[in-house]
């Protein structure tokens, strides 16, 4: 009853005009914000973090978090029509998004990411509003060793999201987690490959490369070619927007299956909605009966990343509100906004702040509802943005790649960037390598190397001493299964096919 | 009281550098921030800037330039005029940085004047689950009986040369163990994976009060008169710990000392502001009252004291 009763106070809150109007402003901007390649949230509400000064804090965050949430709405789009991804959560979005608008059902996949952004979402504000305590309790107890345990689960459970063959996906993870180690050593502090570059001590950041690599790198392999696939501007058509009986069918459980993997790894201060979107996509290429399909343009390919980065961003709030701890640099931002205000949060925060806790949490449905209202009718403007000339288009979102990557920093350096990985993308284009498992690498890489060193100094050089962690034991045994299940299933569907080829041969 | 005299102090002495300068600012002032927009040094240099506007008519921009550090930032203060129209709000990083990275490409001596101390706290030592002392004294045994993890923000920070500092200071059989950032610094000593966390009371204290973490030790050689219940390193025999967290201003090297005495008092001036004294109150800090020599003093102090340090460990380049 007394969830009832907060969840009143939230929705009074929420629904005063000047707020219902601020929440209405930040989901706009961010789904234009995602739209958009190249400014990410993290840029967005840096721009727009100043005004935080001047408005009413509860206002302010309900903003500052519908351009963060609505980010990851529109971030899908430009995946689906572009093959850019308009923000980095969304890159894993391209691998089965491009191919289904290329088949001409560009309208169906927008249509499906927004309603499955909705679903994954709305499980995320459940989970946030019911549980919220106890998982900030439960992700205090996860040490650096089942960090690392978890994360090299997911390396070895990710590592075959490409359609490529085992081998060249393989060299992409390695060489991915090879560029990540440009930086500051997590441990001894030595500048490692930086070449006295300080822009390097920091090493490459995530957005310069997810841009560069799918963004600048789609462009550069598109100069000179002409459009491969005349957009069929029926798509935009309500009629062509609407999913089959058979897309309904095959997006329910990977639905729930992204929105629990995404609420999981939302919560999980370190960890985020691209890490959460690459697990969705990994899991159900995994459970699949056909995962020959993923890659060419599978429904569950955008619902379960799509589910899983948005419920991923309402949990993100989760440690962000009630340890008071931000998990990534935009939830830094957010508790910012509320420092500026002097309202410290953490676990009294909910008990002393409640308009402000539970208006923020009714102004998330809010925020949801009318991201949803708001790109169903834009679906059909969107795909007419294909229509606008390649030489207009791409110039145009170059600029913006731009300056998205100089605006975080001020660094003209992270520009060099994405042009560099720009450059590396195009050469993996010519030279048939899938940028998905680098970008994989590159993320996990460094968690993994950084978590197993603090492991190794916490359990003074013993390694038997993470196998002995419940949680870090468990995932490490699972991931061990997991291992080897992948190479025997591998060598039975090898066997299989040459015995059908010889078959074949025989009849 | 201390308020009433810099702020009398800091009118008086407006009025006399006004004379002497009577040309600044000319036109808008930016503050380089070397972190990024929302971080505490950002919502600090923030809320002063708002009161600087006041105080000179000039629109006050706030530049973020975070990397490295917060030697990216500081770089780029030392390119610009010493004119005052281009200032650096940074905290004691821009004492630590510098002992670790070798490839830093200006004198941290000659190619910055710093201006003024705006607000100084002492660092606090925080244990979490896995420490069951409740004080430094205590703190001190639990550590003869088991290895203590100290936990820092990453290799070369603040948190990490205190923690050094008192694992020499008092001989511990402690070791570091460095995390990305105070926050994951924090969850895992609130986890109990590592034992402990040094930073300025406006870090800690939020924890400490929610009863998350307890705070074990103000570093210093007496209590800090705004958290009088807390244990002092001094008080408990430790001795050698004598150095402050700070939030400072800084210009681009060779500044007219004259200038730097106006921008001195006028910070002085926007410190005053109640909006500014609540902040202070808040974050348990308290306002700088230094003249820019008396600061690049400590400033310099601070320097030496890192480098040998970070010598002494054998950390950085």
């Amino acid at each position: 009853m007394e969830l009832l009763g907060n969840l009143a106070l939230g929705l009074n809150t929420a629904l005063s005009p000047s707020n219902l109007l601020y929440c209405f402003l930040g989901v706009f901007l961010g789904t234009f914000v995602g739209v958009i390649p190249g400014i990410g949230p993290l840029a967005a509400i840096s721009m727009l973090f100043p005004i935080t000064f001047y408005l009413d804090p509860t206002a302010a965050l309900i903003m500052l978090a519908g351009i963060y949430y609505g980010t990851t709405y529109g971030g899908s789009t430009a995946s689906i029509l572009l093959n850019i991804p308009g923000a980095t959560s969304s890159a894993v979005t391209c691998l089965d998004g491009y191919p289904m608008a290329q088949q001409g059902r560009a309208g169906v996949a927008l249509m499906m990411t927004t309603v499955a952004s909705f679903a994954g979402g709305s499980f995320g504000i459940i989970i946030l509003s019911l549980f919220s305590p106890i998982i900030a309790e439960y992700a205090l107890s996860f040490g650096p060793a089942d960090y690392f345990a978890l994360m090299l689960l997911g390396l070895v459970a990710a590592s075959t999201i490409a359609n490529a063959s085992p081998a060249k996906g393989l060299a992409m993870v390695v060489l991915g987690m090879l560029v990540a180690s440009v930086g500051t050593d997590s441990q001894s502090g030595v500048a490692r490959f930086t070449f006295g570059s300080m822009s390097l001590l920091d090493g490459f950041g995530i957005s310069a490369m997810a841009m560069g690599l799918f963004g600048i790198g789609e462009i550069l392999s598109s100069v000179g070619n002409a459009r491969s696939t005349a957009i069929d501007k029926s798509s935009a058509k309500w009629r062509n927007m609407v999913p089959t009986r058979d897309d309904v069918r095959r997006s329910w459980m990977p639905g729930l299956r992204g929105s629990a993997i995404g609420s999981f790894f939302g919560a999980l201060p370190g960890t985020g909605p691209s890490i959460a979107a690459f697990m969705a996509y990994a899991v159900e290429k995994r459970v699949s009966d056909t995962p020959e399909r993923f890659g060419k343009g599978a429904i569950e390919g955008i619902v379960a990343p799509e589910t899983a980065n948005n419920a991923a961003d309402q949990t993100a709030f989760i440690p962000t509100l009630t340890l008071g701890i931000p998990g990534s640099a935009t939830m830094a931002l957010m508790l910012g906004a509320l420092m500026v205000h002097g309202i410290q949060p953490g676990p009294t925060l909910i008990v002393q702040q409640p308009a402000l806790f539970w208006g923020l949490v009714m102004s998330f449905w809010i925020g949801n509802i009318i991201l949803l209202v708001l790109n169903l009718p834009l679906i059909g403007l969107w795909v007419r943005m294909l229509l606008v000339p390649y030489q207009y288009l791409y110039p145009a979102i170059l600029v913006f790649v731009c300056i998205g990557a100089y605006s975080v920093r001020a660094n003209p350096a992270d520009v060099l960037m994405v042009l560099g990985f720009g450059v590396l993308g195009y050469g993996l284009r010519i030279a048939g390598l899938p940028a998905a498992p680098l970008l994989l690498g590159f993320v996990l890489g460094p968690l993994i190397e950084t978590q197993f060193r603090r492991s190794m100094v916490l359990a003074q050089g013993d390694f038997t001493t993470i196998m002995a962690r419940p949680i870090a034991g468990t995932v490490l045994a699972l991931t061990a299964l997991l291992l080897v299940w992948s190479v025997v299933s591998a060598i039975r569907r090898r066997r299989r096919l040459a015995q059908a080829a010889q078959g074949g041969l025989g009849g | 009281m201390k308020t009433i005299i810099a702020a009398a102090l800091g009118t008086t002495m407006s009025m006399t550098a006004a004379w002497a300068q009577a040309d600044f600012p000319t036109g808008p002032v930016t503050i380089i921030v070397p972190y990024g927009t929302g971080g505490s040094t950002d919502t600090t240099a923030r809320a002063i800037g708002i009161e600087l506007e006041q105080i000179w008519g000039q629109p006050v921009v706030i530049q973020n330039q975070p990397g490295a550090g917060s030697m990216i930032g500081t770089t780029a203060l030392t390119m610009a005029d010493a004119d005052g129209h281009t200032l650096l709000i940074n905290t004691a990083a821009i004492t630590t940085a510098p002992a670790i990275q070798a490839e830093l490409q200006f004198d941290p001596i000659e190619d910055i004047t710093p201006i003024s101390l705006l607000i100084t706290s002492p660092y606090v030592l925080v244990g979490g689950a896995n420490v069951q002392s409740t004080d430094f004294s205590g703190f001190l045994e639990e550590a003869q009986t088991r290895m203590m993890f100290l936990g820092t923000a990453g290799p070369g920070s603040s948190s990490h040369f205190m923690s050094e500092l008192v694992i020499r200071a008092a001989n511990l059989p402690a070791e570091v163990v460095h995390f990305s950032g105070g926050g994951e610094a924090q969850t895992n000593m609130m986890g109990g994976h590592s034992d402990t966390y040094i930073s300025t009371t406006a870090s800690v204290m939020p924890y400490v009060n929610d009863g998350r973490v307890k705070a074990l030790a103000v570093l210093a050689p007496e209590r800090f008169a705004l958290l009088p219940d807390i244990q002092s390193s001094g008080e408990a025999g430790i001795e050698g710990v004598d150095i402050e967290g700070w939030v400072a201003l800084f210009g681009p090297g060779g500044m007219d000392p004259a200038l730097a005495d106006q921008i001195n008092a006028d910070f002085a001036q926007a410190m005053a502001t109640a909006s500014m004294q609540q902040m202070l109150v808040d974050n348990y800090a308290v306002a700088g009252d230094l003249t820019p020599a008396e600061f690049a003093a400590i400033y310099s102090r601070d320097l030496q004291t890192w480098d040998e340090l970070a010598d002494a460990i054998g950390l950085g380049n």
